[in-house]
């Protein structure tokens, strides 16, 4: 039934225009010959999300332009912003060690934490695909950390645990394992968000789990006459079949992973010796706690091209590994 | 059709002004309910006050708050407190917002300087010549304190100093030498290690630099900052590096915990001192009740921060300001605070000597009969430092609170022997003047 619908689609864009084959996904179709009488239906409909319309352009849209206005500025909170050019700019790449310390972090963590989570989140999917019976229960489970995950009470207990006299440690004890201290050894503390990240799986397996649920039992059945085992199968069914979701997850979660805050914050406050200190986190100190508003500003913008390009580029690579069942490849 | 949009619009919009003004006018009869008992709501003024500090500042401010508001009906506050974590972050973003509380706790230094530089603070000193804030007999050294650029913009809540808590219990227990006012820093070092052979805890706290570090630099003789604030005080790399040493020998010889356990202090309760872990800690002396409520039956005194030339590197510092905003539309009620704050015995009943030793000596005369024992000592503490101290330095320029932080950055580094510590001392040398040219 999907891939008829899809290939429905299909068609109609191509008869509407010749788009790029990745676009067409993303662009919602247009109702067809309703033009004529659609502008008082227009009206209405526009009244009806004008509490969305005004809330998206005053609280979204003006912050967003305003704070690139501020990046050109030495704004301090206080004072009126004065227009300073490109200087931010500049002194961001040419004389903040502490700016690179902190994108080699970010970079680190988000390069390390998001292929764990997507991992972990695909195992976890296969595994829960499997169970029949009481899926509601595992399914609301393994899902819970993520709901709470982003709060502060979680980094509060992430940083109880692997404090020096945290769970983590008395558990290597009485194991008679030895105890480390996570949270004050520059080279483990970055880890110990990374497996916060990865713990906080829920949302992308769920995700993963209707993408498996989405492949016929019939490819298995006739694989396995076929004589592939589970390990071929999961190479030559699930991965190629899953690739659309596996794009869509990657996208969100290397944005996510970019813009990390809340567990830096927290837990560590960027240390030791800066070692978990994420860019948002320098971000949010240049800006309320040295006041540098123009520079933080600026940082966001910088950021805000970095997560870009990365989106361009895995959107730019998709047609060479996503797999879409319509499409006769 | 335009018409039946703008109609639309104008009654959402309406709908949302009415839905605001229900959720305030709630708020406001909550509120007016409450605290109306023997005034009419109309008349009342309303002030917001905002202050950082521990949960036992918090329950007591809000005492002294009821306290006030009894003996001035027309006069209602809005409370808002936090730790001290997160309060100038809160502060800036309503400094930004033009919507900086009426009466503010301020702090001396690089906040208030900075403050003061965007003109954000009320310049109380009409209020002073009228005696709406009565401060007859406070010492000038004191009120100095809240004068920046000619204009008083806080006044002192109290007196504060820094201070050398140790514990005699464990001196004793390791048959070390009690400190007294003329200790040095070889004493200091030598108690440490006796200390730690003894009794196998730790012989001191690693200090963090932030204030520390200034003191050293004072009883060398030397500033932080200098005349203008805008370059470092001191020129020779060496007073840096030799501080660094002896923290760093301390650390290697396990004398002193490294900054992997000093991290884990996420406050006053669960300091070293506090768990009989090392017998020194060296902290503010308005902290002295909190600490030792926390220490339960350890015995804590205080002294000098050591030095044959502490008298030169100790000082007063005024432990917190009441500041007004300039933007404050009810600056004569917020004074009558200040002015209940500073002279009315009652407040110092309920909150001790948490904002520091009263500025007023008739204060201090009447609460000597009822002191509780710490109370006791943080006082006799403050007259010790009275006489033996050099004045305060105020030239902290507007970026200090970026150069400390760059201090303990190095700190760290060098703590966790990443630099050497002449390395470290060169590197905040680079980096505090990156900071003050820019």
């Amino acid at each position: 039934m999907i891939p008829k619908k899809e290939e429905q689609n299909t068609a109609n864009v191509k008869a509407a225009s010749s788009k790029s084959t990745t676009k067409k996904y993303l662009k919602p179709l247009e109702p067809a010959q309703r033009k004529s009488k659609s502008n008082n239906k227009n009206a209405t409909g526009y009244l009806f999300i004008s509490p969305f319309l005004l809330g998206f352009f005053t609280l979204t849209i003006f912050p967003i332009l305003y704070s690139l206005y501020l990046s050109f500025t030495d704004y301090d909170l206080m004072g009126t912003p004065n227009w300073i050019g490109l200087d931010n700019y500049v002194r961001m790449f040419t004389n903040d060690p502490t700016f690179w310390k902190s994108m080699e972090v970010t970079f680190f963590y988000a390069g390390v934490a998001v292929p764990i989570r997507l991992v972990f989140a695909l195992l976890v999917a296969m595994a829960l695909n499997k169970i029949v019976e009481m899926v509601g229960i595992y399914r609301t489970l393994l899902y819970l950390p993520s709901v709470v995950g982003g709060s502060i009470a979680v980094s509060i207990m992430w940083r109880q645990l692997f404090g020096n006299e945290g769970a983590f440690n008395s558990i290597l004890s009485t194991l008679g394992l030895p105890t480390h201290s996570w949270l004050g050894d520059p080279d483990t503390a970055i880890w110990t968000l990374i497996v916060l990240y990865g713990w906080q799986f829920g949302s992308s397996m769920l995700i993963f789990l209707a993408g498996l649920r989405n492949i016929p039992k019939t490819y298995y059945e006739a694989s396995s006459v076929d004589g592939a085992g589970p390990v071929k199968q999961f190479f030559i069914i699930t991965i190629p079949l899953l690739t659309p979701v596996i794009l869509f997850n990657t996208i969100m979660q290397v944005i996510q992973g970019f813009m990390a805050f809340t567990p830096s914050f927290v837990v560590t406050n960027g240390g030791p010796v800066n070692s978990t200190l994420l860019y948002v986190l320098y971000m949010y100190q240049r800006a309320f706690e040295y006041f540098d508003m123009g520079y933080a500003s600026a940082m966001a913008w910088v950021m805000l091209i970095i997560i870009a390009i990365f989106t361009a580029v895995i959107f730019k690579s998709s047609p060479h590994w996503v797999h879409y069942e319509s499409e006769n490849k | 059709m335009k018409k039946s949009l703008l109609l639309g619009f104008l009654m959402v919009l309406a709908l949302i002004i009415f839905l605001s003004a229900c959720s305030e006018s709630d708020e406001a009869a909550g509120e007016g309910g409450s605290d109306s008992d023997n005034a009419e709501v109309g008349d009342q003024v309303t002030l917001r006050m905002t202050w950082w500090g521990s949960q036992s500042r918090h329950d007591q401010t809000q005492e002294i708050i009821k306290k006030f508001e009894e003996e001035n009906p027309d006069i209602n506050i809005e409370a808002e407190f936090t730790g001290f974590d997160g309060y100038f972050e809160k502060m800036a973003a309503q400094a930004a917002g033009n919507n900086l509380p009426d009466i503010m706790q301020q702090n001396f230094g690089e906040y208030l300087n900075q403050y003061a530089d965007k003109g954000l603070l009320a310049d109380l000193s009409e209020y002073v010549e009228s005696g709406e804030i009565d401060v007859e007999g406070v010492s000038d050294t004191v009120m100095e304190s809240g004068v920046k650029d000619g204009k008083l913009l806080g006044i002192p809540t109290g007196t504060n100093a820094l201070a050398a808590f140790y514990n005699t219990d464990m001196l004793e227990e390791a048959g070390a030498d009690i400190p007294d006012e003329s200790w040095t820093w070889e004493d200091y070092l030598a108690i440490a290690e006796q200390v730690h052979e003894q009794t196998g805890e730790y012989g001191t706290r690693l200090m963090e630099p932030k204030n520390l570090f200034e003191y050293y630099l004072r009883e060398k003789g030397e500033k932080l900052f200098n005349e203008d604030g805008t370059d470092l005080g001191y020129e020779n790399d060496q007073l840096l590096e030799d501080y660094f040493t002896m923290n760093k020998k301390m650390v290697e010889a396990e004398i002193a915990p490294g900054y992997d356990t000093i991290q884990q202090i996420k406050g006053v309760e669960d300091e070293l001192i506090v768990h009989g872990k090392a017998p020194f800690d060296f902290r503010w002396s308005n902290q002295a009740t909190a600490l030792t409520s926390a220490a339960g039956d350890r015995n804590l005194e205080m002294t000098l921060l050591p030095g044959s030339n502490n008298v030169e590197g100790m000082y007063l510092k005024p432990a917190m300001l009441w500041s007004v905003s300039e933007n404050s539309e009810h600056k004569e009620e917020a004074v009558r605070f200040i002015d209940f704050f500073t002279n009315s015995i009652e407040v110092y009943k309920i909150g001790g000597s948490d904002r520091g030793v009263p500025i007023k000596e008739e204060i201090r005369n009447e609460m000597a009969a009822d002191l509780s024992e710490t109370d006791k000592k943080v006082f006799d503490y403050i007259e010790l430092v009275t006489e033996n101290s050099s004045p305060i330095d105020s030239n902290f320029p507007p970026e200090s609170s970026e150069i400390l932080a760059a201090l303990e950055e190095v700190d760290e580094l060098v703590m966790y022997g990443e630099l050497t510590p002449e390395e470290g001392a060169k590197q905040f040398r680079e980096k505090a003047t990156s900071v003050l040219n820019r």
